[in-house]
Order: structure tokens, then C-alpha cells, then sequence
């Protein structure tokens, strides 16, 4: 077995493997105590080898598993590859030493371990993988995984794991979700685009002949397709990135998700699970190059689709978060939004043909983002979980007394929200800035103003989401009904390493070769200008976090727009409709027919009067004989008749 | 040679199990299937698929002989683990339902035994009969005790609901013996090894007899309806049989005739698909109004079903897929049929949907290897993976490539993807929507309780083979073993007809 293959069985099988004794020893308290260090340990394995692979590591690395059939283990270590799987791993590795804490006395520990290292395991799998079957299992190892671990609490029997207020009705629909059903739409969201993604994989291996991204001759693909075969195939593909990635209209998962334990919050929701359909989308298009493809008819509506959709999921989520007062769910629709605009700059892909060492400026830009809000969501979800543990409250609140006392919390916070944001100087500015280029060049080159219009909305309205974030949190929020803060010195923990990363990404921002057009972007005047009023809004949003004239449009926006709606009434309503056409009338109609009434009713019948036959009345058999004469009679005289003409 | 033996040594302990004691016949009925079960793997592994012949008779019968080919081996495999796990599944389970009945528990078994036994042998022997006659003997003798097994421990009204068993079974099973002389007398024989095209064929009549038959037997939309008696008033270890196996059989009858001549589903492909895809969604649909947890997943059977046909409308990645999905759907239904008798016998006959809900806290392990089953049944991660790619590839194969006869181009299509595609979604929604009833919500009663190993190790083991057969060495050697199998057949077709056949 050669080097690298220990390396990559390591990488993905510890965590599995370390995960398996404490699934096994579900029923003993004492070891489902201790074991889940073994399991951090596992992850642990996986970070030591994601950071060999980036150092060491490059190009293709192919293992046999159906080679006839194109199935096999194909990893592709190439730049997006090798730092996701150091983000991913890392990230999970640091929640993994908060949840040491944070689900420590947990009813039902062995599940949550096995999932949380089956779900970092798949998504290192997504990540390396260059063969789309193998993608593929990866993919619903996640969405397997994520079902479990959303539903985690599964008893619903506690409000602190609710969303929403319970007994609280918009209309005749609750606004109020327990953990077993956050993950039931969890999965039955995911599935809907798996499918057809599923359908478009499998259309690529007739059509290009091999599974592997970086092989398939995308233009040659396209091409035979045709312009309806390219649409239905990527919209196909992308249903199962947008639902991923809960992008507009599938985003009502990602909300309810939030009934799951935070360290799952956080895991899922920043940098993998709903990352992984932004990442697909990016390595895809890495390998697209649809900078190449003007001559292919109908891919610049594939991108543009991308595009007006990452966009207006970016805008609902800001806009919706600005409304929001629990504290996951508005992480989670800023979440939301983030993808969004992952999405959409790596969608301006397609008009954007500027190279920076070597490397697509618009992938370069998206993939940036993705890292950086990976990094400061995760530490923001951690801190809102202390919280939550500290006040034992889902909604935001906090006064100025209470941040002093939770002093790392508020400064990490602090950090985290203001550096994501993009208030210049700060890490996200300079990759914003040069978002906010892409944007310009589609505005002045291609006569598209409306990204850049909305680029701009969105990022302000981020900007207040987290503010508000912030504030409510940490200084103008209400008392804190319960405060216990003793404890927690490995989620402090978490959080902080968490956080510091940011910094790391800062050096990266400095030193980098493909950093430099960040650098350049960020002394641009239209750069700065919204930088300087990003960090206007943070302030004033921080200073006045809620507006109490606008509470009713606040209700609105936190309800998600009545999205639920769509989810939770029209379409079970359509459903249960046909179910109970179904099984309440055609299924005892069938049943009816074949087995309890009509074809029984006819055999009892008939051997009713078959029986009656033999009944020995002589009248019954004298009137049997006179009617075979008769009927014998008319036949002869049809017969007759009919020889006589 | 000794594959054939392998192959008696079940078909042996029919009649020594009846003659010992409970729990030492249920273990030699589990390892005279768990024999067998490695002697297929080996033979996966290393590719062997000898011929044994047992007797040539005249014609139109021929050569009786047994067929060890990558068809029958993945068949095969899946009845050897099932049949063996559900063996032990029964062990406490039986007891109980003895008790339930107040009859004698010892020699109740031994008759129980004796018909379980032979029923699963039978049909191990059936996916390896290379004679269609030896084929039809054991469908039969599979039909005649699982009756008897539902008429003497069902549930319910037993009697009537296993007279209704019978005579739709004989109904299938009279249609296709038809169907199977007519191919006799037309070529003169009935073994598989002489029915290769370009010599033979299948008429248009046999064609029909047998497909009628096998859609009873399946079942699809309209004669459905017995199966949800049968499955729901079976006794629990034999609704873990009649469901993955028995009735899967049915479609790989229909494997084994379209493999001979595949002119009657190209020709009629399209009503015969639109049939299944809207039997599939029927059923799916049907899941979720049910109350009664073995009646749901009769009901999802018959949807499962439906994949199976839609499988057999498309060509000869259609085909692989419709074997694979015959075993996915085997492990997740014996899975989750005997979670159901688990919950049944823990919990005083509990049944009822709407009386469940937080079950995972009493019966964890339960629960969990219910998922596995639900996880199989919709395709995820399990080998059900394997085959939903390759029904998928074969929509692409036979509607999207300009070449193939049934070409509708992606606009076309489109019609024809999205149903599929829903077909698909169906059974996840109603699988964790059916989890969510049963197990998760607040629970009634948070008391763990302490159960037999029985009821769910076995349940495990068959979820842990269901994953493993979709990564290395496993798949490595029956993927391509199958495919290559049936893709030749298809070849020696289409060369016979002298065309793009699907």
C-alpha cells in the first residue's frame, strides 16, 4: 500500500472508524462518557492528514473500485480541494472541542458522535473527490448524516430546542417546529434535488464517457447536448447544489434546522453542509471554464439563472435576518445569504476572464468568501450556543452587564461580525472589494446593473443582521432572565480557535500570490466607499439595533415571508389530498372489486343459483325444461330463417 | 460440484430441523443459509458460475440443470443472508406468537420450522433453476407454504386472508405455467442455457401470460390489493419473507423471460413504463394514509415494485438496476418488516400508527436498524445507490441518446424524467416521514426497555452486508459480473434482430 493511500484511508475512515465504539456502546453511561475523546480523536487524524495533503499532495490520485463501469476513488488534490479539506476538517475538529463540552450529559450521546464523524467524513469526501459517483456518496452521507443530527433531540420535549414561539399561529399554520420534524424537512428538501442530480450524473457518464470532473471535455459535452440538453442537465445538477445549500425557494430546512444542538448549527450551516453546494458548484466550474464556452448555446442562461438566484437568496436571507430574534435562525438566514453570494460570484465566472496566478479571478473571489465565512459563522454559531447554554434562552438578549461577564463571547463576537462584514481593513473587506469589482465589470462590460445594485443591498443589509446580531446580544439587549456562567471552558475554547483563524486568513490575505488582486481591490474608490458605509450601517445598527415602528414588517421578514407556507401547508395539503383520494376511495374500490364485494359477490351468487337447481321441486324443473325449449325453439327458427334466404 | 451441495444442505435441514428443539432449529436453519451465503460470495469473488446439469428430459421440458450465473448469485445471495437473519429474527419471536395463540410451543415449531425451512429453500433454488418447469415447481411449492404459514399463524382473520393468498397466487402462478409451455412447445425446450436468442423467442402469447401473471404476482397497481392483507396479517418473520423475496421473484422471472426475448417490452415500453411509474407514485402516496405499521410497508412494496418494473422497460442498464434494486429492497424490507415484529412483540401487539410516536426511547436498537431499512429503500448509501444509477443511466440510455428506438430528445422527455425523478423522491419522504410517526416525538413512555438480541442484531447484519456490498471487493466483482452478463444477452438480441434493439 503506498503512502498516499494510508494517507487518504486515514483520512476518511478515522473518523468513522473512532466514532463506531461509542455507537456500539450506546447502553453504558461510563464509556459513552469517555469515548467521544476517541472520536474527537478521530478527527483529529483527519486534520493531521488534510494538512499533509496540502502540503505534500498534488494532481490526481485514482484507486480502482468499479474501473469497468467509470465508478472508482478518484481524489483530485488540486487548490480548491486542498484548502477546503484543511477548512473543513479544521473547523470540525474545533467544534468537535467545544461539543466535548456542550453535549456533555446528553441523553443520547452515541448518536450524536456517530453522525457528527460520518458527517465530517462526507464531507471530506465531497470535497476530495473527483469521480461524481463518489461525490455522490458522499453527498448523501451528508444528507443521511445531517437528518440525524438535526433530529438529534429527538423527544422534542424540550422549548430551548424549538423554532420558533410554540402556540404561536400565523393564520391556521403553528410557527413552531420541534427537532424531529427539522430534520424530516432537512431530508425531504435535500432528496428533492438529489434526484435530478443524481438523473444529471448519470446523463455525464453516457454522455462524456467518464465520471471525473477534471477529465470530462465539458465543451464537447455541451455541444452534443445542445442548448435544451445543457439547460435541463445543469438545472438538473443545480437542484441538488440549491437545495443543498437551502438557496431560494428550498430555504425553509436551513431555518427549521435550527432545532438541532448548535455545535450542529455550526458544523452544518457554515462551512459544510450548506457550503458543499456552493463548493460543488465552484469545483465544477473550475473545471467548466465557462470563460472558454461563449460559443455553447444556452450556458450563459445556466449562469445568469445562478446568478439571479444566489442573489435573491442572498437578498431574502439579509432581509429576512434583519427581522429575526432567535439567535440561530438569524445566523442561519445570514448563513443563507453568505451562499447566496458564493453562488453568485462564482457564477460571474462566465463573463469574468481575468487570471490571477494562474487562477479564475470570480472562483478565486467565491472560494475566499466561503473560507472566511466558514471561519467567523462557525465562531458566531458557537458563541450563540453558549449563549443559549448561559440563558437558557433561544431569543437574543444580553445588556452590557451581561457581555462584561461574558467578555471572550462579546469579543469574539465582535471580531467574528465585523470582520465578515467587510468593514475595511478587516478580512472579508478585501475579498468583498474585489466582489465588488467582478460586480462593477458585469455592470460597465456586460450592461448588467442590477448584480451590483443588489450586491450593494445585500451587503448592507448583512451588515445590520450581524450588528444587530451583536448589539442584542451583548449591549441593548434585555436582561437575561437565567444567567448561569460557571463551566465552559472548552467551548471558550472552541470559539477562540475558531476565531483566530480570521487572523490566519488575514496573513493569507497579505502574503499570497492570488491574494494580490484582493490587495489591489481594496484601494479602489467604489471599494472603500462601501466599506465606509457597510461600516456605517454596523454602527448605526449597533447603536439601534431594533426599530419598534417597523416591529410589524419585522414579524413579517421573520417569518420568513410566510415561506412556511409553502412547505408546511400547500404542498401537504396537495399531498395528503391525493393520499386520501387514494386510500379512502380507489384502494376499497379495488378491494372492493377483487376481494370483499363484486367478483366474492359474484361467485356466491352464481353458485346461489347454480345450488338452486337442485332444490326437487318439480314445478322448478318443469319451468328449467319448458325454458330450454323455448330458447331452442327461437334458435331453430333463426337457423331456419336464415337458410331460407 | 459443490455448489450443489452447498445448495442441499438447506434443502437437508427441511427435515432435521423439525426434529430438534426450538433454538438449536433455528440455528441450524440460520447457518445452513449462512453456508450457502459465503459459498455465493466466494464464487462472486472469484467469478466462477459453473453449470450442474441434473437430468435431460425430452423435449419440451430438456435439460434440468442448476444455473450458478451472476443473476443467480446476486438473487441468490440476498435470499441466503435474509432467509438466515430473519431464521434468528423468529427464534423469540414465534415463541411469543405461540404463546399469543396458547398453542404447544415446542411442537407448534417444529411444524413452524418445517414450512419456514422449506420455503426459503425453495425459493434459493428457484434463482438457480436453469429449467423454466424447475422454476415454476419451485415458485409454487413457495406459494403452497407460505399459505400455510399465513392460514395456521397470521394474524386477523388468517384463514380468509391466506385463502385470498393462495388464489391470487395460483391465479399468477397458472397464467405463467401457460406462458412457460407455450415457450416449451414453440422451441422445444425449457433450459435457460438453450433458450439463447437468435434461436429462440417468446411469442407474443407466452409474452403476455407470463407478464399478466408476474404483475399479479409483483404487485402493480389493480391486483395490488391482496398484498396488503398478506403482508399485514402474515406472521411477522414471514411478511420479512414474502416481501423482499417472494414477490421480487416475480420480477426476476420477468428478467429471465426478457433476457430470452426482450420484443415485447421494447414494443410496448411505453404504456407498460407509464403503468409502473404511476403504480409506484400510487402506492407511494398510499403510504402515508396508513395506520397500520406492516400494512404501510406493504404498501411501500408495492412501490418498490414499481421500480422494479420501470427497471425492466429500460434496456440493459434498466436490467442490472432491476436486480440491484431487488436487493436493496430486500434488505431494507426484511429489515424494516421485522422492526415492525419487534415493536409487535415488545409491546404487546403494538401496531397501530397512531399509538406510536418517541418509540426510540424505548427500543433503540429498533429504531435504528429501521433507519438502515428506510436508508436502503430510497437508495441511500446503501447498495440501492448502485441500482437507482443504473436505472437512472438506463432513462438516459433509452430516451436521451439519438440512437435508441424510443428517442424523445431532453425536451421530450422531460415528461417522462420528472416522474421518474419523483418516483424516486417518494420513498425517502415517506420512509423518514414514517420514522418521524413512529419513533421520534415525545415518547409515552421513556423507560428503556430490555429486548432479546434477536430482534435486532440480526437486523444489523443485514444492514451492515447492504453497505458493504457497494464499495470494493464486493462490488468490484458482482457489478461488472452482472453487467457484463446481461449486457451479452442483449447483444446476442439485437444481433439477432439485426438492430439497435433498446
Amino acid at each position: 500500500m503506498s503512502n498516499e493511500q494510508i494517507v487518504f484511508l486515514l483520512l476518511f475512515l478515522a473518523p468513522v472508524v473512532s466514532s463506531i465504539p461509542i455507537a456500539l456502546a450506546y447502553k453504558s453511561k461510563g464509556w459513552t462518557d469517555k469515548l467521544p475523546y476517541l472520536s474527537v480523536f478521530g478527527i483529529f487524524i483527519s486534520v493531521v492528514m488534510s494538512i499533509y495533503i496540502l502540503i505534500n499532495l498534488e494532481g490526481q490520485y485514482p484507486y480502482p473500485w468499479i474501473p469497468d463501469l467509470g465508478i472508482n476513488f478518484v481524489f483530485m488534490i488540486d487548490y480548491l480541494s486542498s484548502y477546503m479539506g484543511v477548512v473543513t476538517a479544521v473547523i470540525a475538529f474545533f467544534i468537535a472541542i467545544y461539543g466535548l463540552d456542550y453535549m456533555k450529559g446528553d441523553y443520547r450521546p452515541s448518536w450524536y458522535w456517530f453522525c457528527f464523524n460520518l458527517f465530517t467524513a462526507s464531507m471530506l469526501l465531497v470535497v476530495y473527490s473527483d469521480n461524481l459517483f463518489l461525490l455522490f456518496v458522499g453527498w448523501e452521507g451528508l444528507g443521511a448524516a445531517s437528518w440525524g443530527l438535526i433530529g438529534h433531540w429527538f423527544r422534542d420535549d424540550d422549548d430551548i430546542a424549538y423554532v420558533g414561539k410554540a402556540g404561536r399561529k400565523v393564520g391556521p399554520l403553528e410557527f413552531s417546529w420541534p427537532p424531529s420534524f427539522g430534520g424530516w424537512r432537512a431530508i425531504s428538501t435535500i432528496r428533492f434535488g438529489d434526484v435530478p442530480m443524481f438523473l444529471a450524473i448519470a446523463a455525464i457518464w453516457v454522455f462524456a464517457g467518464t465520471l471525473n470532473i477534471s477529465e470530462i471535455d465539458w465543451h464537447t459535452l455541451f455541444i452534443t447536448l445542445g442548448a435544451a440538453g445543457t439547460i435541463i442537465l445543469m438545472v438538473c445538477l443545480l437542484m441538488g447544489l440549491f437545495t443543498k445549500s437551502a438557496q431560494f425557494p428550498f430555504s425553509e430546512w436551513l431555518m427549521t434546522a435550527m432545532t438541532g444542538p448548535t455545535t450542529v448549527s455550526a458544523l452544518l450551516h457554515s462551512a459544510t453542509m450548506v457550503a458543499a453546494g456552493a463548493f460543488v458548484f465552484l469545483k465544477l466550474t473550475w473545471y467548466i471554464e465557462p470563460w472558454h464556452l461563449h460559443d455553447v448555446p444556452g450556458l450563459e442562461y445556466v449562469f445568469i439563472f445562478v446568478l439571479a438566484i444566489g442573489l435573491l437568496s442572498g437578498f431574502y436571507g439579509a432581509l429576512c435576518g434583519t427581522g429575526m430574534r432567535e439567535r440561530k435562525v438569524l445566523l442561519a438566514a445570514s448563513t443563507m445569504s453568505s451562499i447566496g453570494l458564493m453562488f453568485a460570484a462564482g457564477a460571474t465566472s462566465y463573463w469574468i476572464d481575468i487570471e490571477v496566478a494562474g487562477m479564475n479571478l470570480a472562483l478565486l473571489v467565491a472560494f475566499w468568501y466561503m473560507a472566511i465565512h466558514a471561519f467567523a459563522k462557525a465562531s458566531l454559531f458557537l458563541v450563540a450556543g453558549h449563549l443559549i447554554h448561559g440563558t437558557h434562552s433561544r431569543f437574543l438578549c444580553g445588556d452590557l452587564e451581561f457581555g462584561k461577564r461574558m467578555k471572550t463571547a462579546f469579543a469574539v463576537t465582535i471580531i467574528a461580525s465585523s470582520f465578515l462584514v467587510g468593514i475595511p481593513l478587516l478580512t472579508a473587506y478585501w475579498v468583498k472589494s474585489s466582489m465588488d469589482v467582478l460586480y462593477e465589470h458585469l455592470w460597465l462590460h456586460h450592461d448588467m446593473l442590477w448584480p451590483i445594485v443588489l450586491l450593494i443591498v445585500i451587503s448592507l443589509l448583512y451588515s445590520a443582521v450581524l450588528a444587530k446580531f451583536l448589539s442584542l446580544n451583548f449591549i441593548k439587549g434585555e436582561k437575561p432572565e437565567h444567567e448561569h456562567l460557571e463551566g465552559g471552558g472548552l467551548m471558550k475554547l472552541g470559539y477562540v480557535l475558531m476565531v483566530a483563524m480570521l487572523f490566519v486568513i488575514s496573513c493569507g490575505i497579505i502574503i499570497f500570490e492570488e491574494a494580490a488582486h484582493f490587495r489591489h481591490a481594496g484601494g479602489e474608490a467604489m471599494s472603500i466607499g462601501v466599506g465606509l458605509a457597510i461600516l456605517a450601517v454596523f454602527l448605526v445598527a449597533v447603536y439601534k439595533p431594533s426599530i419598534s415602528a417597523l416591529s410589524r414588517f419585522g414579524s413579517f421578514l421573520s417569518d420568513r415571508m410566510y415561506l412556511p407556507y409553502l412547505n408546511d401547508y400547500i404542498l401537504p395539503k396537495i399531498g395528503f389530498f391525493i393520499s386520501h383520494i387514494l386510500d379512502d376511495y380507489v384502494n376499497p374500490a379495488i378491494d372492493g372489486l377483487f376481494n370483499t364485494k363484486v367478483i366474492p359477490g359474484l361467485f356466491g351468487w352464481t353458485s346461489r343459483r347454480v345450488r338452486a337447481i337442485q332444490s326437487g321441486y318439480l314445478s322448478r324443473y318443469i319451468n328449467i325444461v319448458l325454458g330450454l325449449v323455448m330458447i331452442i325453439l327461437v334458435i331453430v327458427v333463426i337457423l331456419v330463417r336464415g337458410v331460407w334466404q | 460440484m459443490i455448489m450443489l451441495y452447498v445448495l442441499l444442505l438447506p434443502l437437508i435441514v427441511v427435515c432435521i430441523a423439525p426434529l430438534l428443539s426450538s433454538k438449536k432449529a433455528t440455528y441450524l436453519s440460520a447457518i445452513s443459509f449462512l453456508v450457502p451465503f459465503f459459498a455465493i460470495l466466494y464464487c462472486i469473488l472469484k467469478g466462477c458460475t459453473p453449470e450442474i446439469s441434473i437430468v435431460t428430459l425430452s423435449a419440451p421440458i430438456g435439460e434440468i440443470y442448476l444455473n450458478f450465473d451472476y443473476i443467480g448469485h446476486a438473487f441468490g445471495l440476498t435470499i441466503c443472508i435474509v432467509s438466515a437473519m430473519v431464521a434468528l429474527f423468529a427464534l423469540p419471536y414465534m415463541v411469543h406468537r405461540f404463546g399469543e395463540m396458547e398453542l404447544n410451543v415446542e411442537s407448534e415449531f417444529k411444524k413452524y420450522i418445517f414450512l419456514y425451512q422449506f420455503y426459503a429453500v425453495s425459493m434459493l433454488w428457484l434463482v438457480y433453476s436453469g429449467n423454466l418447469i424447475l422454476l415454476y415447481v419451485f415458485l409454487e411449492i413457495a406459494l403452497i407454504t407460505a399459505f400455510f404459514l399465513i392460514y395456521f399463524y397470521g394474524y386477523g382473520n388468517r384463514q380468509w386472508v391466506g385463502q385470498l393468498y393462495l388464489i391470487w397466487s395460483l391465479i399468477a402462478g397458472v397464467l405463467a405455467l401457460a406462458g412457460i409451455i407455450i415457450i416449451g412447445v414453440t422451441n422445444g425446450t425449457l433450459a435457460l442455457n438453450a433458450l439463447v436468442p437468435p434461436f429462440a423467442t417468446v411469442g407474443m402469447i407466452a409474452w403476455t401470460l407470463i407478464f399478466i401473471g408476474m404483475l399479479i404476482e409483483l404487485p402493480v397497481l389493480g391486483p395490488h390489493v391482496w398484498l396488503p392483507w398478506a403482508h399485514a396479517e402474515a406472521p411477522t418473520p414471514l411478511s420479512a419473507l414474502l416481501s423482499p423475496l417472494t414477490v421480487g421473484l416475480a420480477g426476476y422471472v420477468l428478467l429471465r423471460i426478457a433476457l430470452i426475448d426482450y420484443s415485447f417490452i421494447a414494443a410496448y415500453r411505453m404504456p407498460i413504463l407509464i403503468y409502473a411509474i404511476f403504480s409506484s407514485i400510487y402506492a407511494g402516496f398510499s403510504v402515508f394514509k396508513q395506520t397500520d405499521f406492516k400494512r404501510l410497508l406493504a404498501y411501500s412494496t408495492v412501490s418498490q415494485m414499481g421500480y422494479m418494473l420501470v427497471a425492466l422497460c429500460l434496456g440493459p442498464f434498466g436490467l442490472v438496476g432491476l436486480v440491484i434494486q431487488y436487493m436493496s429492497h430486500a434488505f431494507g424490507k426484511s429489515i424494516l418488516f421485522s422492526s415492525a415484529g419487534g415493536i409487535i412483540a415488545v409491546h404487546h401487539g403494538l401496531r397501530d400508527l397512531n399509538k406510536m410516536g418517541g418509540l426510540h426511547d424505548s427500543v433503540p436498537a429498533i429504531s435504528n436498524a429501521a433507519v438502515i431499512g428506510f436508508l436502503n429503500l430510497g437508495g441511500m448509501l446503501t447498495i440501492g445507490m448502485i441500482g437507482e444509477f443504473f436505472i437512472l443511466r438506463g432513462v438516459v440510455e433509452t430516451f436521451l441518446i439519438p440512437e435508441s428506438p424510443s428517442f424523445l430528445g431532453w425536451t421530450g422527455s422531460i415528461p417522462i424524467l420528472l416522474a421518474v425523478i419523483f418516483m424516486f423522491i417518494l420513498s425517502v419522504w415517506y420512509g423518514f416521514y414514517t420514522v418521524r410517526k413512529v419513533f421520534y416525538g415525545k415518547p409515552k413512555d421513556t423507560k428503556r426497555l430490555e429486548i432479546s438480541r434477536y430482534y435486532y442484531v440480526p437486523l444489523f447484519i443485514i444492514g451492515i452486508v447492504s453497505v458493504l456490498l457497494v464499495f470494493p471487493p464486493l462490488s468490484t466483482a458482482l457489478i461488472p459480473g452482472l453487467n457484463s452478463l446481461i449486457q451479452t444477452l442483449m447483444q446476442l438480441q439485437v444481433a439477432a434482430v439485426g438492430g439497435v434493439l433498446p
